[in-house]
């Protein structure tokens, strides 16, 4: 078992690195120019050399190179362009406020799609439950998630009023965390939050539906009822087999969602990091986005050895080498 | 063989408080009576999409308490049907007519409620695939003490002490319990299902092809395990099984069956020593026997042809394609249920059958029938 989490570490942190290395010369070979956002504010010709010799893009490409990952290791991000401040301080906050909507919209999302799953896949055959959820699940799947944010905005925030339906309000006098702790920062959040977990339900739920329906007619099961438990019970038992399949989707599909989270975050005007990043990017502020990128692939890594691990606490059959 | 596996972090032998419980729990079960079930001209259909069929039409068949009874047949004759359907178990859309009393009461056509009432604590299942039947996530012990659980008001230490002293009487050590169907051999599986199915004292055991999937020397070990726990417990128990050696070693009563109906029936003694029906013969013959010296040679004799489609049963004894003794009756008329001495058999020549009994033991009286079917 240890063995096994040392190798898949030795792993991530290859794939981290070349993640990292064809960023990092992606945004050089882009034909573009950094320094073009601060041009309009007349910068000289020399200033304008200065600003290039102080953000590192002078040299060759192999020492920027090398002169970077030496950085990286160090833990230093190097500083935005725009913001004229260590990526660090940039992104720290941003993220902060990621994480507000994507966890606990990907755990809500994942635990109601399981759960409603279930249910669906238990009903009877062919009876209203499993044709209604199944034909739901399938027009959300299907809907394009910025579709989902507006339609929240346009029936919730314009037309009812309900919710407010830009960014994360005024955080006032507060600081540090008492931010989060405001009743009106649970008001900005609540059409985001939704937002996510719509988003990332109806695959968990159509999953776990199959999983459920391949299960049911299993020899187990009949065994499991003729035990005389109770029918929540017999389901159970179904579920807990449909879990092993979803587990195996659900982490690299993570990855995924966070895309999908940056759009979100661009309807609601969200100040997170996915929509810094789009931003980063149009604005060449390379360490920004660079440094997005990295934590990124970062995330989407541990996932995946998550997955792994998650799967062997569930599925007993399931031996590391 | 996979090293017993120690016993799981924190578990610690059972306490004085338990072992008390578990007493009362044993004695409680052990006063449990043999229960007795009747079945009355029992009829399972299906509706499928080429028309609806039987697949067992009109059989009926007594257990009375602390007996055994050996239920035959090939495959597909219907008598894992009457066992699921005895337990609830069939398909949604199944339409099912006629009674099953359980000491007294009938147990067909219950909501899942009132068969809750009944499973596990009076019936109890050994299933067919023990390979399939165990679920593949749970440790076996976790698994015999839910069925405890469900139906006892004892604490999970005592449940789980009760499947312990089980796993003794089917021969696996306790320790075992904490470890997962797929660290188990099919032999040690089968005896877990057992051991499983033995946890409550249920009244009645239904046993369905419980050795199929086993070498022949498992089978022969779990069959006398069998034997010796219906002994101990003395509950009723019905072997499905199409081995009919081993009906004759451990049933008092045997019923016949053929393309759902029955056949024959009667004490397993009687019907093996002078079966009425010809598939009896057939399928008497059908088994090996080893040869005995300065004697001659058994041949084996298989039935030619297959059981009839039950979308389109043919008119008359459903048997009449491939009996070699069938006559123009056979064919047109459905045969009645003729009592004979203790037997019943389903055949228009019972009074014939001394004559067949004699023609049936030479192989060429079979394979004659070959050209004709």
């Amino acid at each position: 078992m240890r063995a096994y989490i040392i190798r898949r570490l030795a792993q991530s942190v290859l794939v981290v690195w070349a993640v990292t290395t064809i960023m990092f010369f992606m945004f050089r070979v882009m034909p573009a120019d950094p320094t073009a956002i601060l041009l309009e504010r007349g910068l000289t010709d020399e200033a304008r050399q200065a600003l290039l010799e102080q953000w590192g893009l002078t040299g060759s490409l192999w020492d920027q190179y090398v002169a970077y990952l030496a950085n990286l290791l160090t833990g230093d991000f190097g500083s935005s362009f725009l913001y004229r401040k260590p990526v660090w301080e940039v992104l720290t906050p941003l993220i902060i406020n990621t994480l507000w909507i994507a966890v606990p919209g990907l755990l809500l999302g994942a635990a109601l799609g399981a759960a409603i799953g279930t249910a669906v896949g238990w009903a009877k055959r062919g009876g209203k439950l499993e044709r209604s959820g199944i034909f739901l699940a399938t027009i959300i799947r299907g809907v394009p998630n910025f579709v989902i944010g507006i339609a929240l905005l346009t029936i919730f925030s314009s037309t009812l009023g309900w919710f407010p339906g830009f960014g994360m309000g005024d955080p006032g006098e507060t600081t540090g965390f008492a931010r989060y702790m405001t009743l009106d920062f649970l008001h900005h959040l609540a059409l985001p939050l939704i937002a996510v977990i719509i988003y990332f339900m109806p695959e968990n739920l159509l999953l776990m539906r199959s999983g459920v329906v391949e299960n049911r007619t299993e020899d187990y099961i009949e065994l499991v009822r003729a035990k005389g438990v109770p029918q929540r019970r017999v389901a159970w038992h179904a579920a807990r087999n449909s879990m092993l399949p979803l587990i195996t989707w659900l982490f690299p599909a993570l990855a995924e969602t966070i895309a999908g989270i940056v759009v979100i975050e661009i309807v609601f005007s969200w100040p997170g990091v996915g929509r810094e990043l789009v931003l980063a990017v149009t604005r060449q502020d390379y360490p920004v986005a660079q440094a997005a990128f990295f934590l990124l692939a970062v995330m989407i890594v541990i996932a995946n050895l998550a997955a792994d691990l998650v799967y062997g606490k569930l599925d007993p059959r399931v031996v590391y080498k | 063989m996979v090293a017993v596996a120690p016993p799981r972090s924190g578990h610690r032998p059972a306490s004085p408080a338990t072992l008390a419980e578990l007493e009362r729990l044993t004695d409680r079960l052990s006063r449990k009576p043999a229960a007795h079930l009747q079945v009355e001209s029992l009829s399972i259909g299906y509706s499928t999409l080429r028309g609806r069929f039987h697949a067992v039409e009109d059989i009926s068949f007594e257990v009375p308490a602390g007996t055994n009874l050996g239920l035959v047949g090939e495959s597909g004759c219907g008598k894992s049907t009457v066992v699921k359907t005895l337990m609830g178990l069939q398909p949604e859309s199944t339409e099912v007519s006629g009674r099953a009393l359980l000491d007294g009461r009938n147990i067909l056509g219950l909501d899942e409620n009132a068969l809750r009432d009944f499973r596990w604590k009076r019936i109890s299942l050994i299933t067919q695939s023990a390979m399939n039947s165990l679920d593949p996530v749970y440790c076996i012990g976790d698994q015999i003490s839910e069925a405890i659980l469900a139906h006892e008001p004892v604490s999970k230490a005592t449940a789980w002490a009760r499947a312990e002293q089980m796993f003794a009487l089917v021969g696996l050590p306790a320790g075992r319990l904490y470890e997962f169907p797929h660290m188990f051999s099919g032999g040690m599986r089968q005896r877990a299902v057992i051991a499983m199915a033995l946890a409550l004292n249920a009244g009645l055991l239904l046993a369905d092809e419980p050795t199929t999937a086993l070498d022949p020397i498992m089978q022969s070990q779990i069959m006398t395990r069998i034997r010796g726990i219906h002994a101990h417990m003395r509950c009723s128990m019905i072997l499905v099984t199409h081995d009919i050696a081993v009906v004759a070693e451990t049933c008092e009563n045997i019923v016949v069956m053929y393309a759902g109906k029955v056949a024959e029936s009667g004490p397993t003694a009687d019907v093996l020593e002078r079966p009425l029906h010809p598939y009896t013969m057939g399928l008497k013959n059908a088994f090996p026997r080893l040869p005995i010296r300065g004697e001659p040679r058994q041949p084996l004799i298989s039935i030619p042809g297959v059981v009839p489609n039950l979308l389109l049963p043919p008119p008359g004894c459903r048997f009449a394609s491939r009996c070699p003794f069938a006559t123009e009756v056979c064919h047109s008329v459905t045969p009645p249920v003729v009592q004979v001495g203790v037997q019943r058999a389903a055949c228009h020549h019972t009074d014939r059958a001394a004559e067949f009994r004699l023609a049936a033991a030479r192989p060429d009286t079979w394979r004659n029938m070959r050209g004709a079917a």
